[in-house]
């Protein structure tokens, strides 16, 4: 009977991202020493992986689903400088500049699953023309209306408790407390809720999914809404925790975001995939991006590891879709 | 007194008749950066306020701006040969794409158009295309300049970090950092962050929080850009060190000049965009229409260090659209 | 004799000036298999989607229990019973065989906001589902449809359409991609569908699958039904006659013996 179970366990979606989170936490902690794992160093790499978290599911999702959404790393400057220049240039209030950050977010989300939705245009291609169109909208308005390519933002009060402050001894971001319960929510609604078997059955047959009656447009344009939403969110925070907002940045969260999502076994082609496995492939990510800075290693190495160790983590869980493909009790197959 | 500014008056007012006249007066083109980029709305300020003596000796001044970056090379050479039909006396130029633009520069200087680079190209550039002189910043120098303040400041031990390692001019601040303040009898080394870390504030704050606890000696952090340095203030307050390592940055935003004036980051090294038009265009235009010849050379408007001691006229500065 | 359950009369189908269909009359009736014979080209998947409401008829009537009616929309031909399988199944590949069997009708429990997805039930409904249909090495409602074989996929998907209430199945080619063994499977639940009083609708091009489980044939000859009758009626060789456009198999081979025969043996190039 354990056996059993275990052989199931190693057939789910994130097994593969869990395995590839142990391998490179062993690998780090013999490499980089106990630093990495006390508070501060644990801190560092959950505070990274919080940020990039809260895109990569929903950007996960919208793979699961069959769609990408590249302009997430347009959405993270928007949102930034959507509430540096409402509240910082301007000082209204925090509050509305949230508000505005947001909805721009919501807006954006609209449009790129209007477009998609009607004119069948992959969704890369959309998005990779949203991407530059925002970046172009960021970067001709905040020049316009403050005359400088980076805004400062002094917050107080609750709402930079709730956005961005440090937690916990003052070391974790309170993005990590929005990132886990975001995931706890996402995790009911994909796996628990009939909405997340809709995503899959979109992403494994759209044609078929239509005719089993999923309202397969309505939910397109609802994950191109979480998606952006949550990138102008990262981006807001960002901006009211190191009180200023830069008009570039953020691209790195488009090639970020997408490693932590195939990390964690999610197909590229869609349909398979699970928020536990996103969540591991972020952690994996971001220890892997963090835990050079706690090793020994000549820093001008950082990407050739980064790459071997994601390579590795990748192919792990190529291993383990093929078994769960193959996997046929009876014959007594692993 | 009166009567001598009666006098001065008078003369200048001769002078201007007398230069209005004279095919000499110096006609001068700048060319520059798009008007979205705030660093060259800086430049435009120099070049206003440079103005009104080249026009009182007769001359003019026309600034020649890309509407944007998307064709830069072409768009640059197109403007020189803009400046060579205008029939200008004199051209201040920056060599940002030798290949394309060094051609162009000689065809004007072969026209008898008096040149001067600024910005970027260097003072061996200047020599090589016949330029008179080179206004502008040396990444290295101000690299050392920075290091040498971090030595000053007693400080033994610096990090630079690098954001976009490999470019020419990041790696020479860097360079620089380290030989200055090697020099003042302390250490220094480079920390490149891979491109998966660029633009991600919390990425970018991590590694250096991560650097700071690994080696708790560290006692000095500098960035090459101003947005990175937003990054290492939350990362040098998170860190928990004895002595909060000290900060400086490379080119200076909004909230790096609040937080010199809070005190939690010590110095910005500014290159003075200002002064480089500003200078650019007063030493052309006195050369082509006095004869001056400038002994200094190349004509460095950087570093130009901005910490406690000088906050708030930098501050001024930025109002009036000059910093 | 009560009416059939779905029934095409004189169905003429034009797309632009193209003539696709001319004149089909067919009837379908429960507990019964009409075979639709026909080459590719002679317009059996235009006929399936003018059965299925994907496509709407030029002219003629659609026929549901003896009552004329239109199919406007896929969803329409559903809500009257009439369910398609495709030759893939229709099915998604990496998902498990109890989410695959009820995407879109999710058995849920729990209320309000907090109403889960019932993964033991819907697992356990698709499971005996399957296995009523006699594919017993189906037992676990987790694996993923894609770790099935072929024919069981196709059981699945048939399983899944009985489930929800079909009354019309219309298989196509569901035999085409298999090999003998899985095809068997297949043939299989299609007469266990007709025994539990499904019409089937079972187009192929393979006539000994056909004639294995057909209670009813139509041959299609370029968009026209040129032959149309009941089992026993005509032999193999006949009905393979028919789908070659008339021309007689045992000429064609003969044919082709004459051609090796004068060329040293080589057979003929291909056409193209």
């Amino acid at each position: 009977m354990l056996s059993i179970s275990f052989g199931g366990l190693l057939r789910r979606p994130e097994a593969g991202a869990a395995l590839g989170l142990v391998a490179v936490l062993i690998f780090f902690a013999i490499f980089g020493g106990v630093t990495f794992l006390k508070p501060g160093g644990m801190a560092s790499w959950l505070n990274v992986a919080a940020n990039l978290g809260v895109i990569a599911i929903p950007l996960g999702l919208l793979m699961i689903a069959g769609e990408l959404d590249i302009s997430v790393g347009a959405m993270v400057p928007f949102g930034a400088m959507t509430v540096a220049v409402i509240s910082g240039h301007y000082g209204l209030s925090i509050w509305l500049g949230v508000a505005v950050a947001l909805s721009f977010g919501v807006i954006v989300g609209l449009v790129n699953g209007f477009l998609i939705i009607k004119t069948a245009v992959p969704s890369l291609i959309v998005t990779l023309g949203s991407l530059f169109a925002v970046q172009g909208i960021v970067l001709g308005l905040t020049v316009l209306i403050t005359k400088s390519t980076s805004v400062a933002l002094a917050t107080e009060g609750p709402a930079k408790a709730i956005f961005g402050d440090f937690v916990m001894g003052g070391q974790l971001q309170v993005m990590v407390l929005w990132w886990m319960g975001l995931t706890a929510l996402y995790i009911f609604f994909v796996h628990f809720s009939p909405f997340g078997n809709w995503i899959f059955a979109m992403g494994g047959d759209k044609v078929s999914a239509r005719n089993a009656g999923i309202p397969t447009d309505r939910l397109t344009m609802i994950l191109f809404v979480l998606s952006s939403t949550s990138a102008a969110f990262v981006g807001m925070c960002q901006a009211i925790l190191y009180n200023s907002a830069q008009v570039a940045g953020g691209q790195s969260f488009i090639f970020n975001s997408i490693i932590a999502v195939v990390v964690g076994g999610v197909l590229l082609t869609g349909g398979f995939g699970s928020v536990v496995g996103i969540f591991f492939g972020t952690v994996t990510f971001a220890i892997v991006t963090q835990g050079i800075y706690y090793t020994d290693f000549d820093r001008n190495w950082s990407s050739l590891i980064i790459g071997v160790l994601l390579l590795g983590a990748v192919l792990m869980n190529n291993t383990f879709r093929h078994m769960a493909l193959a996997y046929t009790p009876k014959k007594g197959g692993k | 007194m009166s009567f001598m500014k009666t006098i001065a008056r008078v003369m200048a007012t001769t002078a201007l008749v007398a230069a209005g006249s004279a095919a000499m007066a110096a006609e001068i083109a700048v060319i520059g950066g798009s008007n979205d980029d705030a660093f060259w709305n800086i430049i435009k300020k120099g070049i206003d306020d440079a103005t009104p003596a080249v026009e009182a000796n007769g001359g003019s001044v026309t600034y020649l701006r890309l509407v944007n970056y998307d064709n830069f090379a072409p768009d640059v050479v197109q403007l020189i040969r803009t400046a060579i039909s205008m029939e200008v006396d004199g051209l201040v130029i920056p060599n940002w794409v030798p290949e394309a633009e060094d051609p162009a520069i000689k065809e004007a200087i072969a026209a008898g158009i008096t040149v001067i680079l600024m910005n970027a190209g260097g003072a061996d550039k200047a020599i090589e295309l016949g330029a008179i002189n080179y206004v502008g910043s040396d990444e290295y120098v101000a690299g050392v300049a920075g290091g040498e303040y971090f030595g000053t400041a007693g400080k033994k031990n610096i990090l630079c970090v690098n954001t976009l390692p490999g470019a020419a001019n990041t790696e020479a601040r860097c360079k620089g950092v380290i030989e200055g303040v090697t020099a003042a009898g302390g250490t220094g080394v480079q920390l490149p962050l891979p491109t998966t870390s660029f633009g991600d504030a919390t990425a970018v704050a991590e590694a250096i929080k991560a650097e700071l606890l690994k080696d708790p000696t560290i006692d000095g952090v500098i960035t090459i850009s101003a947005g990175d340095a937003d990054s290492a203030a939350i990362a040098v307050a998170q860190a928990g060190q004895a002595t909060p390592a000290m900060l400086g940055s490379f080119d200076m935003n909004q909230a790096g000049l609040d937080r010199i004036q809070a005190g939690t980051q010590a110095f910005a090294i500014d290159q003075q965009p200002y002064l480089q038009s500003f200078l650019a265009v007063s030493l052309l235009a006195s050369s082509i229409d006095f004869g001056t010849d400038l002994p200094v050379f190349p004509v460095l408007t950087g570093p130009g260090i901005v910490d406690a001691s000088n906050i708030e006229a930098t501050l001024a500065g930025v109002k009036l659209g000059a910093r | 004799m009560s009416a059939p359950i779905l029934a095409l009369r004189g169905v003429n189908k034009s797309f632009g000036p193209i003539d696709v269909l001319h004149d089909i009359t067919l009837e379908v009736r429960a507990g019964q298999v009409l075979c639709l014979l026909g080459d590719n080209g002679a317009g059996k998947s235009t006929l399936i989607k003018i059965m299925s409401g994907v496509h709407q008829p030029s002219s003629g009537v659609i026929e549901i229990d003896g009552v004329a009616v239109g199919l406007p929309a896929p969803r329409a031909a559903a809500e009257n019973g009439i369910a398609t399988v495709h030759q893939f199944g229709g099915t998604f590949p990496l998902m498990s065989i109890g989410r695959s069997f009820f995407v879109g009708v999710e058995p849920t429990k729990g209320w309000g906001p907090f109403k889960v997805y019932d993964r033991k039930r819907a697992n356990d409904i698709a499971v005996k589902a399957v296995r009523d249909f006699g594919i017993t090495r189906i037992d676990d409602g987790d694996r993923l449809v894609g770790g099935l074989s072929g024919g069981e996929r196709q059981s699945l998907a048939i399983a899944r359409a009985v489930h929800f209430g079909a009354r019309v199945l219309i298989l196509d080619e569901p035999t085409a991609a298999l090999g003998v063994k899985q095809a068997t499977h297949v043939l299989r639940i299609v007469n266990e569908a007709k025994k539990r009083g499904l019409a089937v609708v079972f187009i192929t091009h393979q006539v000994m699958h056909a004639m294995a489980v057909g209670d009813h044939f139509a041959v299609l000859i370029r968009g026209a039904v040129a032959a149309d009758f009941h089992k026993g009626e005509k032999s193999r060789e006949e009905i393979t006659d028919l789908m070659a456009g008339g021309a007689s198999m045992a000429s064609l081979e003969a044919e082709i013996e004459g051609y090796m025969a004068s060329h040293d043996g080589h057979p003929p190039p291909p056409a193209h």
